[in-house]
């Protein structure tokens, strides 16, 4: 009994020091003034209106949707094809994408940023095109991991096979059966990737900065000039993650017979 | 001209030759199978005919029509995995359908296929479950019922029932003979249980290192073995060298052969006419369900096998005569 009160101690001190700094941010979103006192001296909506009145914030939350959109499409329409062929046909090479995988997390962000702004600002490609090709490489580790899970839980050349005896095309074995397959484990790493590419702060600060303001980068202008508006930009997030855990988890768990991440 | 004819198949995979000269006839309506050890080239055989896999060389046709470079989709060849290869995304009755809406069957005649295919395998109730909702067993239902809907004109089995435990499969041996009568459906059954092919079979082809060991009825196969791969892999024969059995039998045999098998069930205690004897002490006995197997030692050790109610109380240590018959004992080449 006494080694059980102790772990649960322990655990009740974990989750504190994880979750008070989120709570108490989340909570200054929302407190009217609250600078001597343990708890806020009162509640208000004030700051997130503020926030969605400024037109500022709406754009960046704009830009942050399209860059990390952008490029999680992109990477759907260029890596998961590849994935598949590799996978599928040419297994001898997936060896060369795990190696690809591994030099993905090996660039610490500000190397990564140093080097794009030498390779590209002579060349004249608009950098902010550079960031997004950057992107595009960096959630491969994400996306790669759902696709290859979810055909490793399941025979996807036998599939095609057997959709091909049947009378499918190669095509139509594809994208009615492959893909239906496959898509929760593909929806979930898209849905990761959209989030971390979300909060990716160094590398677009770094290579356009202010020149294409996120919702990171409003974040830290925000951060010198109040409390609150930066509380409430954090609050925004935190909600917008959840949203997406809550669509991954719902997703991967509702669809019978596919497979998960 | 027969309704499958596959003429010098030849298969390699860079120096490595899988397939070596194959040469089949099969009638339509015949349900043959493919028998031998992992690895022997069955299964490329059947994914040739599949179109799945390219020939190095030979010719496959069906029905006189020439299948080299036709796609597997415009093959009319059905095939079932041994892994089943069910679409997880899609219900059983999905699963059936499918390759009707390939075809693009009208919806009406579609729903009354697939039930009436449903109820030929016994799975109506399980329509609308997914395949991961199903036994091995229903799931190998599923397969058949998809790959017969489409009335293939030869439909491949890879092995369907190799996952299946015991009692699931001799009833599932049962069922698919009974289908292919019924649909008088040209199939060809890939195994490596003598038994299975045995069962079901009108014609089996053993097949060892590539190439065509020995064909002919299970009857023939079983009762006549070729040479000793197929005396050892067909049953439980006694294989003697020729030195060692005229010795135990006390008489010559022909020169020419230089192998002997004899079947366990052709030994017995008996003496008839004309039969020969061996002498062996009995080492050691078995009981494999409805089956002794008493393994004796004399020249060589052989094994003797009785049904139970023979009667028999074989006491070990003892030396006993066993019988044979002349024409029982088969020359190897």
């Amino acid at each position: 009994m006494k080694k059980r009160g102790l772990a649960d101690l322990f655990f009740l001190l974990l989750v504190g020091y994880l979750i008070l700094p989120v709570l108490a941010t989340m909570l200054y979103a929302f407190a009217s003034k609250w600078n001597k006192t343990i708890l806020p001296e009162g509640l208000t909506l004030k700051w997130l209106s503020t926030l969605f009145q400024d037109t500022e914030f709406i754009q960046a939350f704009g830009r942050s949707v399209f860059l990390a959109g952008g490029a999680v499409s992109i990477a759907l329409l260029i890596i998961v094809p590849a994935i598949f062929v590799i996978v599928l046909y040419f297994p001898k090479y997936e060896k060369w994408i795990q190696m690809a995988v591994v030099m993905v997390y090996s660039f610490p962000g500000i190397i990564l940023a140093v080097g794009l702004i030498r390779v590209y600002s002579q060349i004249g490609i608009p950098m902010i095109f550079v960031v997004l090709g950057a992107y595009v490489v960096g959630i491969l580790p994400y996306i790669y991991q759902g696709t290859r899970n979810s055909l490793r839980n399941i025979d996807a050349r036998q599939l095609l096979d057997a959709a091909q005896l049947l009378g499918a095309s190669k095509r139509q074995a594809f994208t009615k059966i492959l893909l239906p397959t496959v898509y929760p484990g593909l929806f979930a790493g898209a849905l990761l990737s959209f989030s971390v590419l979300f909060g990716e702060f160094v590398l677009i600060n770094l290579v356009v900065g202010s020149r294409f303001e996120t919702v990171q980068i409003y974040l830290m202008k925000k951060l010198s000039t109040s409390g609150h508006i930066a509380s409430a930009v954090v609050f925004i997030y935190i909600v917008l993650m959840g949203l997406l855990t809550f669509v991954i988890a719902i997703v991967t768990k509702r669809s019978k017979g596919a497979t998960n991440l | 001209m027969s309704y499958l004819v596959i003429e010098g198949l030849h298969k390699n995979y860079g120096q490595s030759t899988v397939l070596s000269n194959i040469n089949m006839e099969i009638e339509k309506g015949e349900f043959i199978t493919l028998l031998g050890p992992s690895g022997c080239g069955k299964s490329t055989i059947l994914r040739i005919v599949a179109g799945l896999t390219d020939a190095s060389a030979g010719k496959i046709a069906i029905e006189g029509k020439d299948m080299c470079g036709v796609q597997p989709k415009d093959r009319q060849v059905g095939m079932v995995f041994q892994s089943y290869a069910l679409f997880p995304n899609m219900t059983v009755q999905e699963n059936v359908a499918f390759g009707l809406r390939m075809q693009k069957v009208h919806s009406v005649d579609l729903e009354q296929r697939v039930q009436e295919m449903l109820a030929l395998v016994h799975l109506s109730e399980k329509a609308h479950a997914y395949p991961k909702e199903l036994s091995g067993g229903q799931q190998q239902r599923v397969a058949l019922a998809r790959a017969l809907i489409v009335r293939p004109k030869v439909l491949l089995l890879d092995e369907p029932l190799s996952a299946l435990d015991a009692q699931i499969r001799k009833k599932l041996q049962t069922d698919l003979r009974a289908i292919q009568r019924k649909l008088s459906m040209t199939m060809i059954l890939v195994t490596h249980d003598q038994e299975e092919a045995m069962a079901v079979s009108d014609r089996i082809f053993v097949m060892n290192n590539g190439s065509i060991a020995q064909s002919g009825t299970p009857t023939e196969i079983y009762t006549r073995p070729e040479n000793e791969f197929i005396a050892n892999f067909i049953g439980h024969y006694n294989v003697f060298m020729r030195q060692d059995l005229e010795q135990m039998l006390g008489e010559p045999l022909s020169e020419q052969y230089s192998k002997f098998a004899i079947r366990p069930e052709a030994l017995h205690f008996d003496k008839k006419n004309n039969d020969m004897c061996l002498t062996g002490k009995a080492k050691q006995s078995l009981m494999s369900g409805n089956i002794i197997r008493t393994t004796f030692e004399g020249e060589t050790l052989f094994t003797m096998e009785q049904l139970h109610q023979q009667g028999y109380s074989i006491e070990m240590g003892k030396t006993y005569k066993c019988y044979v018959a002349k024409e029982d004992v088969i020359a190897l080449s």
